[in-house]
């Protein structure tokens, strides 16, 4: 939804810009992160906040990885964790994330999330404008 | 209280995930094993029941969604099923490049599994990120060679996780010649990677073990098995897939929704091991030559050269699709009309962890009446219950909780199950008497 409000606020790829949706990567986006000397990524969350929060995760903000890879399980947080002990993370990484709530399979987002998307479409986009701010 | 007195009881509540949501229970009594049960539950029980009244047109896709790692072999082996039933005669482009896709998921799935599954156990680590602090260059090699396969995968399905690709006929599409010479080039680049993960895991300290158990995998007279070829077993005996019922029998037991597989009466081995025991005269010379010099003596009787067999069917893969890549011609069509027809359909092929066999009852119209899927994973159930007393007693019952969890947790993920990945995250219940 962020990439699809990027394209049509007329934020183009091209150049040295890549924008992509992935589906479900797993330790894939090592190799993706790789290549990249920034990136960003967006992901939905479920926590505490109300659906349409937007945060942003600094490193600090990792837990301390506890559990063990699996090849089924194998989420963004595993692959943040294999790259940066890689040394293959990102010199400048901006790791967002989306309160969803609860959701099902093949429900409509709702209002608040499309809005949360939108909002942080514009943020970025002012970023990639300028990436100093 | 000496060691020999000791009781012991593991449980192990809930190995949750995908097509392994298990659980092992162990109890040890008075220096022997009392109790061992391993409960796996079988998604693609369900899937069977969601065939029912769709039309063949929709399997291919459907099947994928059953694994997220080795959605290929279903599709493929669902696809080979239905297109005998039917009497279709693949165009030879199409039969090539089905095995060309499905060597992109045996590299994927074999890479992820050894570097981010089971090589951690034998560094002494707890997981991959462990692993890659001690060991980065085989860890990003793994990597790239994983990520090569799920291109491979992309390439002929549009992508890598529940491809689309596969029709009953064919393919939906053809890859460019352009696409093709970029992926050739890629996948010759990695040859030599292949050749040094091999010599890698060759060198990896492995437990000693020795086991007498039945290898069951398919067989070709010319190929390394994967998406064609007889039903072999180590005993001699060879059948066509339609006479898997005669020898092979899935039952209930009461610890476990999902169905234990025995070949006459006795649990069997699917998987790189057994096709490796089985079929290592197929390998190409350049593969044959590198495992001669690894040392590894076939047939092997112990689990743990599971890991090296991956490695090797890596290597085998790389080659078999450039081989295969190679005079690529975009076909006229990528796919041959299909008229569908009442009957039985029968197929089976190798999944990244063994033997996958699928029946389907059709009706004139071309829709499922019902299906019948006898995954790798229950087929291993058995071996691996019978593996772990025989590991367990082998390694000795009187090591402390946590080294016989973790011995556990070695002896099943040799077989990479799906539960290979919940099984990290073994919590004990633990009395002692």
């Amino acid at each position: 939804m962020v990439v699809d409000a990027l394209l049509s606020g007329g934020v183009q790829a091209g150049g040295e810009t890549v924008i992509d949706k992935l589906d479900r990567p797993g330790s894939t986006l090592v190799s993706l992160l790789e290549q990249a000397d920034w990136a960003i990524l967006i992901d939905a969350i479920q926590g505490n906040g109300q659906p349409g929060t937007i945060r942003r995760f600094d490193q600090r903000d990792w837990p301390a990885y506890r559990g063990g890879l699996s090849s089924h399980g194998f989420g963004v947080l595993d692959a943040l964790m294999l790259a940066r002990e890689l040394g293959s993370l990102p010199s400048r990484l901006d790791l967002y994330g989306i309160e969803i709530g609860s959701a099902s399979p093949g429900e409509e987002a709702r209002s608040e999330i499309l809005a949360a998307s939108a909002q942080l479409a514009q943020r970025i986009a002012a970023d990639l404008a300028d990436p100093i701010r | 209280m000496t060691d020999q007195q000791r009781s012991v009881a593991i449980h192990v509540p809930v190995l949750a995930r995908v097509e392994g949501e298990g659980a092992l229970d162990l109890r040890i009594e008075d220096g022997d094993i009392a109790e061992l049960r391993l409960r796996i539950f079988e998604p693609p029980r369900f899937f069977e029941k969601f065939l029912e009244g769709r039309h063949y047109t929709e399997i291919p896709d459907m099947v994928a969604r059953i694994c997220g790692i080795c959605p290929v072999a279903y599709q493929v082996t669902a696809a080979q099923a239905l297109e005998k039933l039917f009497g279709v005669e693949l165009d030879p482009w199409a039969r090539d490049m089905r095995r060309v896709f499905y060597c992109g998921e045996w590299i994927q799935s074999h890479s992820l599994h050894i570097h981010l599954l089971a090589a951690p156990d034998f560094f002494g680590c707890n997981n991959a990120i462990e692993l890659a602090r001690i060991a980065p260059e085989e860890v990003r090699r793994g990597l790239r060679i994983q990520a090569l396969g799920n291109e491979l995968m992309d390439l002929f399905g549009a992508r890598s996780v529940h491809p689309v690709g596969v029709r009953i006929g064919g393919f939906h599409g053809a890859p460019s010649l352009a696409r093709i010479q970029a992926m050739r080039e890629k996948l010759r680049a990695a040859l030599p990677e292949a050749e040094a993960l091999i010599r890698w895991a060759a060198a990896i300290p492995m437990p000693q073990d020795d086991q007498a158990f039945v290898s069951v995998a398919t067989h070709h007279p010319t190929d390394y098995a994967i998406e064609r070829g007889q039903i072999a077993v180590s005993d001699g005996l060879r059948i066509e897939a339609d006479a898997f019922d005669a020898h092979f029998a899935e039952q209930h037991v009461p610890h476990s929704t999902a169905l234990f597989s025995t070949y006459h009466h006795q649990p069997y081995l699917v998987g790189p091991l057994a096709r490796l025991n089985l079929n290592h005269v197929r390998l190409p010379e350049q593969v044959r030559a590198l495992l001669t010099e690894s040392g590894l003596a076939l047939p092997s009787r112990n689990l743990f050269h599971s890991l090296l067999a991956r490695a090797v069917e890596i290597l085998l893969a790389l080659h078999e699709a450039l081989r295969l890549l190679d005079g690529y011609r975009v076909p006229d069509s990528p796919w041959v009309p299909v008229t569908p027809r009442a009957g039985v359909a029968i197929g089976c092929t190798e999944a990244p962890r063994g033997l996958l066999w699928h029946r389907y009852e059709m009706d004139g119209e071309g829709r499922v009446v019902n299906a019948r899927i006898v995954p790798p994973t229950s087929q291993n159930q058995g071996r691996i219950e019978e593996d772990l007393r025989l590991s367990l007693l082998n390694f000795g019952l009187d090591h402390p909780d946590d080294a016989l969890r973790l011995h556990c947790e070695k002896v099943i993920r040799n077989y990479d199950p799906c539960i290979s990945c919940a099984t990290h995250f073994l919590r004990f219940n633990l009395d002692r008497a």
